[in-house]
């Protein structure tokens, strides 16, 4: 009787393994044969147990006349399940106008509720959904942080090109993802300076609202190697990721004058075992979005790796 | 400030300590990925980035007409990192799709696929 029940026991033990075991869902932007990078100004579509600290820009904004930004941020993913995640998220700026003392302090806390709604190996799919919370009048006003909350539901997809037939072998190493979120002020009006006169009774105007949008395209040389054709590069070669990202934000609604900002992303990722190195040029599309070309560089952990019987595994 | 460089510096530690697996990404094969090969090859060998468990992780190869296929995947000799899965025969010429999943030892689960030729 006990001898049936151990092996009994044994054959569920074996089963869940081989159960956990066949479950396409994996930490990591994981989709089929398609590995998708954490990228640096677009969020990449994926739940996961991840780190990335620090995240240093370098720039000057499009303001006249112009300051230089540092901002040194961090962001700290967390899977409650396989397939449904939290971050938190903050940043540290330095702002310097010409001719005046630098200053400095931390931007909102931003918090972010993400649910992977699709995971296809065959098309190398993932798309989810999301939504943030930037917690209003958490940080300084002094680098620009604002005292009202905004609430953006988001969506966030990512598709590899593996699925292109044999003619267009060549392109499958090639990827796309992209996000799309509508930024709504937690209230529906706000007062403000008369720009015309500083000294008369503030304005009620309408808050401005937005869509923060982002698209990436990256071309992954891992997938060239291991899937499409090994030229015999060398190994950290092979682990390269050269991307162009976009990010910008465009305001919908009570617009007050402002326009579409964003940048364009030229750069490269390297994935290593257990982190990821980013390096992009940040150019502005416009004037409003900055003057020069900005830096922005990344180190990224793969906490699921690292730390994959503790803090890198689903709470649930 | 210090406590974040504490942090980094822990993370470091543990990523070098080599405690922490990782994914195993395909890192070479043989046959080659998309290569064409004159002679029938005995094997199909798989080297990945990190050690895996062969009682979970498979390897399937299709090919022409009249082929096959593979043997069992198992560790090669003293290389947790490498599978092998000898061929069976005949191996007619033509185009081969081979087809892997891989677990790593810390269980994250890994697939790919990708061809070769043999040349008539």
């Amino acid at each position: 009787m006990r001898a049936r029940m151990h092996a009994a026991l044994g054959g569920l033990s074996a089963a869940a393994l081989a159960a956990l075991l066949a479950s396409p869902a994996a930490a990591h932007g994981v989709a089929g044969n398609r590995f998708f990078p954490a990228t640096l100004a677009t969020d990449d579509p994926a739940v996961a147990d991840e780190l990335s600290l620090p995240t240093i820009s370098y720039s000057r904004t499009g303001d006249d006349p112009a300051a230089t930004e540092l901002d040194v941020s961090g962001e700290y993913s967390k899977r409650l399940t396989r397939t449904l995640g939290v971050s938190f998220a903050d940043s540290w700026t330095r702002l310097k106008s010409p001719g005046e003392h630098a200053v400095s302090g931390f931007q909102n806390l931003e918090t972010t509720v993400k649910y992977q709604v699709l995971t296809n190996a065959e098309h190398e799919a993932i798309v989810s959904v999301g939504l943030s919370a930037e917690w209003g009048g958490s940080g300084s006003s002094k680098v620009g942080a604002e005292a009202l909350g905004t609430v953006t539901p988001t969506l966030y997809f990512g598709k590899g090109a593996g699925d292109l037939p044999e003619s267009l072998a060549w392109a499958r190493p090639f990827a796309v993802t992209g996000v799309v979120g509508y930024a709504v002020p937690t209230r529906a009006h706000e007062l403000a300076d008369d720009p015309d006169c500083p000294a008369c009774t503030p304005l009620r105007q309408g808050t401005t609202r937005t869509v923060e949008w982002g698209l990436t395209l990256q071309y992954s040389l891992r997938y060239l190697s291991a899937h499409v054709k090994d030229y015999g590069l060398p190994s950290f070669v092979n682990q390269l990721t050269p991307i162009v990202e976009f990010a910008a934000s465009s305001p919908v609604r009570n617009a007050h004058g402002q326009r579409t900002t964003g940048t364009v992303n030229p750069g490269v990722i390297w994935s290593g075992r257990h982190t990821q190195l980013g390096l992009e040029a940040q150019v502005p599309i416009n004037r409003d979005s900055g003057r020069t070309v900005g830096v922005l560089f990344q180190v990224h952990w793969f906490l699921d790796d690292l730390f994959p019987r503790s803090i890198g595994k689903p709470v649930w | 400030m210090r406590s974040v460089i504490a942090a980094l510096a822990l993370l470091s530690a543990a990523g070098l300590a080599g405690a922490a697996a990782a994914h195993a990404f395909l890192e070479h094969a043989s046959p080659r990925v998309g290569s064409r090969v004159a002679s029938a090859p005995a094997e199909v060998r798989l080297s990945f980035s990190e050690p895996v468990e062969p009682a979970f992780c498979t390897i399937a190869v299709s090919g022409p007409l009249g082929f096959a296929g593979v043997e069992p995947a198992r560790a090669a000799t003293g290389d947790r990192r490498t599978l092998v899965a000898p061929f069976r025969r005949p191996m007619p010429p033509g185009r081969y799709l081979v087809r892997w999943r891989a677990v790593s030892v810390d269980s994250h689960v890994t697939q790919g696929d990708f061809q070769f030729e043999l040349k008539p």
